[in-house]
């Protein structure tokens, strides 16, 4: 029986993971930049993304350019593995489709 | 970003793996073309720099354009203010891109950015030793259209290489195939081929690409 992760099986976290995911290993972005490719609201973003957070799929840090706070997430190894396991297991499910 | 247009999102799983499937295929779409949606217009830019740009310079030299020629001085003015204009424009689009995204390893991207900067300078240099060595204007306007396009070539089959695209791969091969025969349609007319050739699959790659990302196939 293939069971999908239910952390990720979600359509917001999903979106993020995926879009994540997009960027290569180790990347960051910043949270505005995140917000505006998911047409996401901030309250919205910043919940689904503290569930992340707890699961350690994904690491926030907060940081200053120049006097402005930014805030940056990125996808963790073990987030990275998660959504790909996660894909993995849909196209199983899914007979194999790629 | 406007608040009011956002998406309204839950908490819901979903009901199927089709609905999961296409929602990752659809988000990864939307991410490439808010990502890449800028390089089209860099690619009409530049299609239309070497367009006008290589057809003002015929038309500045004797025996080129046979329907009105412009004075050297203006068609050289009309090309660099062109390229300055297109160089301007993708570097302002290019860095707009990667807006908000801090890469882990940008040794890849500083290579070719610098590299890029001093190949086109050095391919200036080599022309200021050739003419001080004697070669003539003739010569002189075989070589620097080459060597840029050459160059220019080159420097797409490495971002290819970087980027992993295989458009980049094709319009690389191109410019470098059209520098390389421009000259043996010797002087003036190797404008006309570098402007139709090289500014026509800048035009090409430009149209091809923007559908691509409408289509979701980039």
């Amino acid at each position: 029986m293939i069971e999908l992760d239910p952390v990720i099986h979600a359509a917001a976290r999903l979106r993020i993971s995926a879009t994540l995911a997009s960027l290569d290993d180790g990347d960051r972005i910043t949270f505005p930049r995140l917000q505006e490719l998911l047409d996401m609201t901030a309250g919205n973003l910043s919940t689904h993304l503290r569930k992340l957070e707890d699961a350690e799929y994904v690491s926030v840090h907060k940081a200053h350019q120049g006097r402005t706070p930014v805030t940056f997430v990125t996808l963790t190894r073990r987030g990275r593995r998660a959504f790909e396991d996660y894909t993995d297991a849909l196209r199983a499910l899914l007979g194999g489709e790629k | 970003m406007n608040n009011n247009s956002a998406v309204p999102v839950d908490d819901e799983p979903l009901t199927s793996p089709d609905d999961a499937l296409a929602l990752i295929k659809e988000q990864r779409r939307t991410v490439t073309k808010r990502q890449l949606g800028g390089i089209p217009w860099v690619f009409g830019v530049w299609g239309i720099a070497w367009g006008v740009g290589f057809l003002a310079l015929w038309s500045g030299y004797d025996g080129g354009n046979p329907w009105f020629q412009l004075p050297l001085a203006v068609a050289r003015a009309i090309f660099g203010a062109i390229f300055l204009a297109a160089s301007i424009v993708s570097v302002i689009v290019i860095s707009r891109l990667g807006r908000g995204v801090r890469v882990a390893s940008g040794f890849g991207g500083t290579v070719f950015g610098i590299s890029s900067s001093a190949s086109f300078v050095a391919v200036y240099l080599i022309g200021v030793a050739l003419a001080r060595a004697g070669a003539d204007g003739p010569l002189i306007s075989l070589y620097l259209p080459a060597g840029f396009g050459m160059t220019t070539g080159l420097l797409f089959l490495m971002g290819a290489a970087l980027w992993r695209s295989v458009g980049q791969v094709v319009l690389g091969a191109i410019i470098m195939v059209t520098a390389v025969v421009a000259p043996f349609f010797g002087a003036p007319t190797n404008n006309v081929v570098m402007a139709v050739l090289g500014g026509g699959s800048f035009l090409i790659a430009a149209v091809a690409m923007h559908l691509g990302l409408k289509r979701g196939r980039c």
